[in-house]
């Protein structure tokens, strides 16, 4: 398989997984996605050892390496600056809130996650040590489903039964003021 | 960092493609060390002097 031909077949999956996702979202299923996500990126592995032409060399690292590290400073400023004006506007509407927290929480993991992999690559050389990579990718694959099924079970949360808000747990941020239906 | 990649190209009548595959990278790659805009590793400057049948040493001039 040719390189063109990998990647034109990668923005293809990329558009089905974008169609998935909002479809999903809409019709409240976030199972499906997570499912479509994981067999479009072991389609994709397969895929990728298929083609014989060089997919990326070491300019192509050097500059992902850069964009990387712009795109999370970047991010992190707008996040902190986006989380400081929720978070002061929660009066307004309590909604903004758990909003401002998300942004803050997710700052924080990418930054941790950042870290982490900045000193494994310090450290080891990758191509040797494939086998603690995987590992690690298994361990912050648990610690995020873990996270995700925490998020997405509604604890602490405030549920919409019957036409009619009911709190569930202890949530941090006042009853919705949108309409129960 | 300037090099003469170029000149001992056409020398040896090669094209970018393949000295691309020669030396591994992508063609892109070439046409940026051609035209100075990119500092290679010491692995790629090897890999790309092994290509054309010479040295570090002859091909960049620092």
């Amino acid at each position: 398989m040719s390189n063109k031909q990998y990647q034109k077949i990668r923005l293809v999956i990329t558009v089905i997984i974008a169609i998935i996702f909002g479809q999903s979202i809409v019709l409240g299923n976030y199972i499906i996605p997570i499912i479509t996500l994981i067999i479009a990126s072991l389609v994709l592995l397969l895929l990728r050892r298929k083609v014989k032409d060089i997919i990326s060399d070491e300019r192509d690292m050097t500059l992902g390496g850069k964009s990387a590290l712009l795109a999370i400073q970047i991010y992190s400023w707008v996040a902190v600056i986006a989380m400081l004006i929720l978070y002061a506007s929660r009066n307004i509407n309590p909604s903004y809130e758990p909003i401002g927290m998300t942004l803050a929480y997710s700052t924080c993991l990418l930054m941790f996650i950042y870290s982490i992999i900045f000193r494994f690559y310090n450290k080891e050389t990758f191509s040797k040590n494939k086998k603690k990579y995987i590992i690690f990718v298994i361990i912050l694959a648990i610690f995020i489903a873990f996270f995700s099924i925490r998020f997405f079970s509604g604890e602490d949360n405030w549920i919409c039964k019957d036409g009619q808000w009911i709190k569930h747990g202890n949530p941090s941020f006042d009853i919705p003021s949108i309409e129960c239906k | 960092m300037k090099n003469n990649i170029k000149e001992l190209r056409n020398k040896l009548h090669i094209t970018q493609e393949e000295l691309a595959k020669k030396a591994k990278v992508r063609r892109e790659t070439i046409i940026f060390l051609e035209q100075n805009k990119y500092n290679p590793s010491l692995q790629l400057a090897h890999d790309v002097a092994e290509a054309l049948k010479t040295t570090i040493d002859k091909l960049f001039q620092f």
